[in-house]
This record gives C-alpha cells, sequence and structure tokens, in this order.
C-alpha cells in the first residue's frame, strides 16, 4: 500500500514552494505522495508548474465563496493523507487548527523539524514553544497530522521533469462566513526583505516619523531593508513589513536593532541573523543579551552620530 | 447582552531561561500573571459593554491562584469571574482546551459575543479562537483591532499581515483581539475594592460534566521533551558619553566581524 501523501496549503507563494520543498524531502524518505492545494483565485501560475517545486498532484479550487478550510477538509476526506502542512501566516494560523478541529486530527504549531516514520508513518515533530524560546518534540497519534510552518523555516525544492497531475474541487459551502465591507492594503516589501544581505529592524523606541527618516537614511548606507517589531507596525501603518514569529524571518549578514526591547516572540525574526548589533537606551533592555554588539545610546543622538562616522571612514558593507 | 472574555493566566516567557551548557529550559521561578494581551481582551470587552449595557464574565482554565489575579479583571470592569481548575499543569493539547472552554462557555452562557486574544501570552499557538468557532459553529472575527455592535451586529476592522479589514457579522460570534490593539486601563483604588465583592466561582471539570479520562482521548500527541533555544551572541557592550567614540567602536566590531570594510582602512 502507497504511504500516506502529505498534503501542503499556503496563500503565500513564496511559503508555498517552502512547504513543498520539505513535503518532497519527507515524501522521498518513505515513498509517499505530495498533494498541494491551491486556491486558483488566489495564484496565477499553471498549476503543473509546481510540479518543479515537489508537487505529484495539485488539488485547485475557487474557493472565493468558501475559504480555504472547507477546500482543505474536504481534500483531507478525500485523499486520507498522515500529514497537512500549512504555512504559518496570520490566516495560516487560524486555518491550521480549524481543520485540525475539523478533521479530528492532532495539531501543533510552530514545526521547526518533522519526521515520518517509515515503518508505520508516524509523524513526530519539533515544534517552537513559549513564543520562540524553547522547542518542544511531540509524537502524534491521530492519523492526521496538521502542522504549522513559519515562513524561512525550510527550504524550497527545484528539480525539472515533474508534472503535477491536476484535479479540480468544487468546495462545499462554508457557514459563518463574514461580511467583508472594505480592505484597505498595506504595502509590503517582504519579498525584498528576506532575500536582504542587511535589515535595519526598528522597534517600539522609533516613536516618530523623523525618528524613521533617520532609520532610513542608515538603512541606505548600510545597503538595508527596514523592518519592525510587531508594536510599531500594527500601531502605526509605517510599515507592514513585522519581523518575529507571526511575521517574517530574516536571516541576513547584518541585523542592526534600533529601539528594539527584545522580547523573544520578536527576536525569533532575526535570530538568525549572522550578526546583531543593537542601539537601545536602555541598558536593561533584553536585546543585549542577543546581539554581537549593543549599543546604549539614543537614537537621535546616536544614529547621526554613526553615520557621519561611516560616511568619513568610507565603511560600506562587505559584500558591495 | 452577555460577553464572556476568555483569559489565560500564562507564563511571563520573557522571565524564562535558558541553561546555556544543557540547553534545560529554567522553569522554576518564572512569574505567571494574566498578561497585556489578556488585559487587552479585558479591555476590549469593558469597552462593549459599556457601549451596549453588556453583562461581562471573565471566564479562565487554568492554576487556583489565577482566581485571586482575576480580581484585576473585574477591577477594570468585568462583573464576575469564573476559574476552571486546571488539572493539567497548562500543558494539555489545545483540543483537550477547547473542549473545557466549550463546556464552560456553555455553562456559562447563554452569551452573545466570546472575546479571546488571538493568542495566549505563553504557548502563542493561536489555537482557541479558530477551534472554539469548529466546535460551536460560530463566526470568528480574528484579529480584531476596532469592534463596536449595533443591534445584533457586530462590526470590527481586522489586522491581517496584507491588509486592514472591515467584516461585519451577526451575534452570537467570537472575536480575537489583536496583540496591541487595546491598551488595557489602570484601575483605581476604588475599582480595586469594589472588585474584592464581585461574584468569582471556581468550577472543576467535574462541575461541567467533563472527566479527564474522557478529555485525555482528544490528546493527539505525547510531548517527548523540551529543550530551550540557545543563541550563543558576542555581546560587546558599547556605552560612554563620547558618541564619536561609541561609533567608532561599533564601526570596529563590525569590521571584525567582516559586515563592514573600510575604504583606504582608516
Amino acid at each position: 500500500m502507497m504511504p500516506a501523501p502529505i498534503v501542503v496549503w499556503s496563500e503565500r507563494p513564496a511559503l508555498r514552494v517552502e512547504l513543498l520543498g520539505q513535503a518532497r524531502r519527507l515524501a522521498d524518505k518513505v515513498g509517499a505522495e505530495v498533494h498541494l492545494c491551491l486556491e486558483t483565485d488566489e495564484d496565477v501560475s499553471p498549476p503543473e508548474s509546481y510540479g518543479v517545486h515537489g508537487a505529484d498532484l495539485v488539488y485547485s479550487a475557487d474557493t472565493t465563496q468558501q475559504g480555504p478550510v472547507a477546500f482543505l477538509a474536504q481534500v483531507v476526506a478525500g485523499s486520507d493523507p498522515g500529514l497537512v502542512l500549512i504555512g504559518a501566516t496570520k490566516t495560516g494560523m487560524e486555518v491550521a487548527p480549524r481543520l485540525a478541529e475539523r478533521c479530528g486530527a492532532g495539531y501543533a504549531a510552530w514545526a521547526v523539524g518533522i519526521e515520518i516514520d517509515p515503518a508505520n508513518g508516524g509523524v513526530s515533530a519539533s515544534c517552537m514553544l513559549y513564543a520562540g524560546s524553547g522547542i518542544a518534540e511531540y509524537r502524534f497519534s491521530r492519523p492526521v497530522t496538521v502542522l504549522s510552518v513559519a515562513q524561512g523555516t525550510f527550504q524550497a525544492w527545484e528539480e525539472d521533469g515533474r508534472v503535477a497531475r491536476l484535479q479540480p474541487v468544487v468546495c462545499q459551502e462554508e457557514p459563518h462566513l463574514l461580511t467583508v465591507t472594505g480592505e484597505r492594503p498595506k504595502s509590503s516589501s517582504r519579498g525584498r526583505l528576506q532575500e536582504a544581505r542587511s535589515v535595519v529592524d526598528v522597534g517600539r523606541g522609533v516613536k516618530s516619523p523623523q525618528d524613521l527618516d533617520l532609520v532610513r537614511s542608515l538603512a541606505e548606507l548600510l545597503d538595508a531593508q527596514v523592518g519592525c517589531s510587531r508594536p510599531v507596525s500594527s500601531d502605526r501603518d509605517w510599515f507592514p513589513e513585522w519581523l518575529g514569529l507571526s511575521g517574517a524571518k530574516v536571516k541576513p549578514e547584518l541585523c542592526v536593532t534600533i529601539g528594539v526591547s527584545g522580547a523573544v516572540q520578536h527576536v525569533v525574526g532575526i535570530r538568525d541573523s549572522r550578526i546583531i548589533a543593537a542601539v537601545n537606551n536602555d541598558e536593561n533592555a533584553a536585546i543585549f543579551a542577543q546581539a554581537d554588539v549593543g549599543v546604549v545610546a539614543d537614537l537621535n543622538e546616536f544614529l547621526p552620530v554613526l553615520m557621519e562616522r561611516l560616511k568619513s571612514k568610507g565603511a560600506r558593507p562587505a559584500w558591495l | 447582552m452577555k460577553i464572556i472574555a476568555l483569559v489565560k493566566y500564562s507564563m511571563d516567557v520573557a522571565e524564562l531561561k535558558v541553561d546555556a551548557t544543557s540547553c534545560a529550559l529554567r522553569m522554576a521561578g518564572v512569574p505567571y500573571r494574566f498578561g497585556d494581551l489578556d488585559k487587552g481582551v479585558v479591555e476590549a470587552s469593558v469597552l462593549l459593554k459599556e457601549a451596549c449595557g453588556a453583562d461581562l464574565e471573565v471566564l479562565s482554565f487554568g492554576p487556583p491562584p489565577a482566581l485571586g489575579a482575576m480580581k484585576d479583571l473585574l477591577a477594570m470592569g468585568a462583573d464576575e469571574a469564573t476559574l476552571v481548575e486546571d488539572p493539567y499543569g497548562g500543558n494539555a493539547d489545545g483540543a483537550v482546551v477547547v473542549r473545557v472552554l466549550e463546556a464552560a462557555v456553555r455553562k456559562r452562557g447563554p452569551f452573545d459575543l466570546l472575546v479571546c486574544g488571538f493568542a495566549s501570552d505563553d504557548g502563542y499557538s493561536h489555537q482557541i479562537g479558530p477551534r472554539l468557532a469548529e466546535r460551536l459553529e460560530l463566526p470568528l472575527v480574528s484579529y480584531a483591532r476596532a469592534l463596536r455592535i449595533e443591534g445584533d451586529l457586530l462590526f470590527a476592522d481586522r489586522d491581517l499581515e496584507e491588509s486592514l479589514q472591515s467584516v461585519n457579522t451577526p451575534l452570537p460570534a467570537i472575536v480575537s483581539v489583536a496583540e496591541e490593539a487595546f491598551v488595557p486601563r489602570t484601575v483605581t483604588l476604588i475599582q480595586a475594592m469594589k472588585a474584592q465583592k464581585k461574584p468569582n466561582n471556581l468550577l472543576s471539570l467535574e462541575d461541567l460534566g467533563l472527566t479527564s479520562d474522557e478529555l485525555d482521548q482528544f490528546s493527539a500527541y505525547f510531548a517527548l521533551g523540551e529543550t530551550g533555544v540557545v543563541v550563543n551572541r558576542q555581546q560587546h557592550m558599547v556605552k560612554g558619553q563620547d558618541l564619536e567614540e561609541m561609533a567608532d567602536r561599533l564601526i570596529g566590531y563590525l569590521v571584525d566581524d567582516q559586515v563592514l570594510v573600510l575604504q583606504g582602512g582608516a
């Protein structure tokens, strides 16, 4: 009997191919198939093209009227997967526990390591715990296990030659959908942020648009993209590029934090940086324990001096 | 109208320390409290209560000391507090927790609105709102920032990654509030004193008609162990009065770490 397939879903294309990559690696170890759930109303790539990213089969559905949970529940009921990987975006973090509850599946959030036992198909996973302070090891006991996975956790996969089979799905109606009366998009530069060699990460200490201008000038000197910890971006409309457990995770050569306190759910987003430098006026800020260099200074006083010294020394990023 | 606010007596994860050699999590002495996220849940609920004259009950599944700490939530404006005692030491699977909460809100209801956080302050796994919506078959307004009730409709702004979305849905419904969306009020001494006299209830699983044996069947995993995450950083500290000298030291470290190069080697 063919081992149970691995089902993948994320509404975010970059995360989708990362999940496919991990699913492919796991599937190859146990001889299983990888099935992608793709909302045709959200994606313009031809579904077959996901073969090169590791998919054997693409279920496609227009979910405008139903939402992804009805779609996924239908696929789970029909294809009896052993494992379902969901991208841990805000939407994904709602979809995953709903799906688990609806299908009676086991669920854990923030998986960073996944194993399938080739002998019995049993799933075990390492998952971030306590907002990223710890890692827990779980062994699951249900026929189906749902795991959510943050962007930047696993590598995408690319291999020519595989053409995914295509299977359209017509979803059942979902009760209790919300009536949407308005949508105000946030400008996004997430793609650039995740590829950046250097990132300037702005925290709650950055209080005004003038502070932000200063930060942007520094970022320019350091060839950096600007990101922020959650409080800044949710309070104001300055940037949507959240770094952290429920935002983006970055792995740049250099991360300079400005006015970031160091709450663990935020530090998770930057802790894979090669070098972290932190500027904060509070000597006791938690961020200093997470940094290679900590500068205790007021950002409004320090940043202009730093930029002047960078210029006068002719300092430039090592990769330029 | 009745609103039930679901809150968690959570570990202060900022106080969680990791042993650098063994990677063991040091749980001893880590304080528990209703954190800002849960107080934000109560704040959102009190604002709605004040706007539409609802009764507001705060409900939690946690250890007995949580009942005392719920006095602070009563002081913020809740009318009644109920604690269901947790025999799992805070480690139950979300599938178990949601069944306890489901039984609790059914017992303490009928309600028009359930308000919870988008995630708990310590577990951070975002499960309870979505799972409750499935169990109770109610609409869920997740990641809400602004809330208002008009007639039997709930209006909200949802803080999503790519957009701010305005929605409405009929009551009864469930709301999960976004982080930092509602800043908890500070309470006066008089409010704190009045809170002492407000009703509070301590319930057991048995009071809800549940048994551990029955609930254990919903637990979908065995926890094999926990370790802390240790990231070793150099932790050079730069402080002082002379900003120029401090800037030079920072630049020096970044040159040593090969992220910056200096033209002319200055």
